[in-house]
């Protein structure tokens, strides 16, 4: 499957990020070793000119890894057509083991590199160069992840074989239990996670007005971490209710079919909103542990209060977009 | 002191084959409203000199303080803004835009700062009026006198009221009359409280009794002062 034309745009994104990583490594490592701030030497001048662009190229480099999510997702939809038993991205991830894995590493890394970028876009902002040995100390942890990622990606893409034989979306996240493949997490009521989901966005909302009222770090942490928690929860409402309603089938649950044409790309709205909410929620506490550095007090405050506001306002998307087919269903009764 | 240069040293294209070191361990310091004058013959490392202390580029070594702060060592996203906002340049060729009016020509600093029209208006005019040169307002640069031409250079330099003048070869281009009524306008900023540095090789620059400091280069070290 490696001549398919989406495997060769991933591999190919892949492999250049991969790149600009190992580029801006070297520069890492001897900013950790080197870095001085206030020396006039030769050494430190060519370093604070050498961290600028290698900085910007990494800053982009994840950014285009960050959309290689999407493209990895669009990719198995489309690899889908070609493996026997494979109904939607569902069946073409499970077609070898390194699908689910390389999605979920690709999932976290949009929370790991984006954190690295607002640490960035943090750091530019002050004239003191003030989380340089952070930053870079940061690049050093992601870099295996980087390297995770487009391994597994590759390992996938490379190990596709079209006469293997997967499961469809409908057995994967099926009502079926006993079967080592299904991945649709039983034993809850819908009721329940309604309740659980709706209180949960009730909390969150209280916790971000609380945060713009008046900035406490104990309340940031919380909120960051009901963040982390809503997120989850958030997964298995999608599979487990909002999914039914939106293909009007109740024993239909797949995460991954609402990204297709024939449900209007309902997933990539779905998903859109939820992704960036969860890293802005989250954000908003990761920027105050480097608000003492110098320079850096008002860029974070701003940065603060902007996350918490972009996140409610996309937690408020989200939620419209979760409860629009479940509350048509109940007005309209199935009807239209 | 509003400019201090400790330990400076210039290499350009350095540990390639063409590597040129320009300047030398240059120690300097210009005190606020004086004027100074860097002489030397072409290739000395004046222009580089000045470009170092203009901000244009950091040096390969050493401390190039404006008011305390290296200025050319800032992200890149500060210097623009602290250069601008502390540096005025006369280029050795004016470097005006032919097409645009003299009017245009002095306000265009102010453009990027987000000076409102009306404002950038009145600056320009009160320092067109200061010049003698309000009646080529909404003339094309290109079609004035060079003394003309002069004075809308240092009226650029001046619109923004930076506390520095940097003037690289100023009267290379000018007769002996324009390159003394540079000098008598250069004297009248420097009362005014500016910080001048010229570079020049010119006697009737670095003779002139205005200027409180000659310093000469050569090889790209400093000699006396």
């Amino acid at each position: 499957m490696l001549l398919n034309p989406w495997s060769l745009a991933l591999t190919l994104c892949s492999l250049v990020v991969l790149m600009l990583g190992a580029v801006a490594g070297k520069t890492a490592a001897r900013v950790l070793r080197f870095w001085e701030p206030g020396s006039d030497t030769n050494r430190q001048i060519r370093l604070e000119n050498e961290i600028w662009l290698s900085s910007t190229l990494v800053a982009y480099g994840l950014g285009f890894q960050i959309i290689t999510l999407i493209l990895f997702v669009l990719a198995a939809d489309q690899f889908c057509q070609v493996i026997v038993g494979a109904m939607c991205a569902t069946g073409a991830l499970l077609a070898n083991p390194y699908g689910m894995p390389a999605l979920m590493v690709k999932l976290f890394g949009v929370f790991f590199y984006g954190f690295w970028i607002l640490l960035h876009q943090l750091d530019i902002r002050s004239e003191h160069y003030p989380l340089v040995r952070i930053k870079y100390l940061a690049l050093l942890l992601v870099l295996p992840m980087l390297v995770l990622d487009v391994s597994l990606q590759t390992l996938y893409i490379a190990g596709i074989k079209p006469d293997i034989i997967t499961s469809c979306c409908a057995v994967v996240f099926g009502e079926t239990t006993g079967t080592t493949t299904n991945l649709l997490t039983t034993g809850y009521s819908q009721q329940g996670l309604l309740v659980v989901f709706i209180g949960s966005i009730v909390g969150l909302m209280a916790m971000g007005w609380g945060l713009l009222r008046r900035w406490q770090a104990g309340l940031a942490g919380l909120y960051a971490a009901g963040w982390l928690w809503y997120f989850g929860l958030s997964l298995v409402v999608i599979i487990n209710v909002i999914s039914s309603y939106v293909y009007a089938m109740p024993y239909h649950k797949c995460p991954f079919c609402l990204l297709k044409p024939e449900y209007h790309y309902f997933g990539f709205a779905l998903y859109g909103a939820l992704i960036p909410a969860t890293f802005f929620g989250a954000s908003a506490a990761m920027a105050g542990l480097v608000r003492g550095k110098t320079g850096l007090s008002g860029v974070v405050d701003y940065y603060q209060r902007f996350a918490v506001k972009l996140s409610l306002m996309l937690l408020l998307i989200f939620s419209g977009l979760s409860f629009y087919h479940y509350l048509k269903y109940l007005i309209t009764g199935g009807e239209g | 002191m509003l400019i201090e240069l400790s330990g400076v040293s210039k290499i350009y294209n350095q540990g390639r084959a063409n590597e040129v070191r320009a300047l030398t361990n240059i120690d300097l310091v210009v005190e606020q409203g004086s004027m100074v004058c860097l002489k030397g013959p072409s290739g000395s490392g004046k222009s580089t000199l000045l470009a170092i202390i203009g901000c244009i580029f950091p040096p390969t070594s050493g401390r190039a303080a404006i008011a305390d702060r290296q200025l050319a060592r800032l992200p890149d996203r500060f210097l623009t803004l602290h250069r601008r906002e502390t540096i005025g340049f006369i280029f050795q060729r004016f470097n005006v835009l032919p097409e645009l009016t003299v009017l245009d020509n002095i306000t265009l600093p102010l453009l990027p700062l987000g000076v409102p029209p009306k404002e950038r208006k009145e600056r320009a005019q009160q320092l067109m009026a200061r010049f003698g040169i309000s009646h080529r307002a909404e003339f094309p640069a290109g079609q004035i006198s060079g003394g003309e031409l002069q004075r809308v250079a240092i009226a650029r330099a001046l619109i923004n009221n930076q506390p520095i003048i940097l003037a690289d070869e100023p009267t290379a281009h000018l007769d002996t009359v324009l390159s003394w009524e540079f000098m008598e306008i250069m004297q009248q900023l420097q009362a005014a409280g500016k910080t001048i540095v010229i570079a020049s090789h010119d006697p009737l620059v670095f003779e002139h009794p205005a200027v409180e400091r000659t310093v000469t280069i050569k090889d790209g070290r400093l000699h006396a002062s």
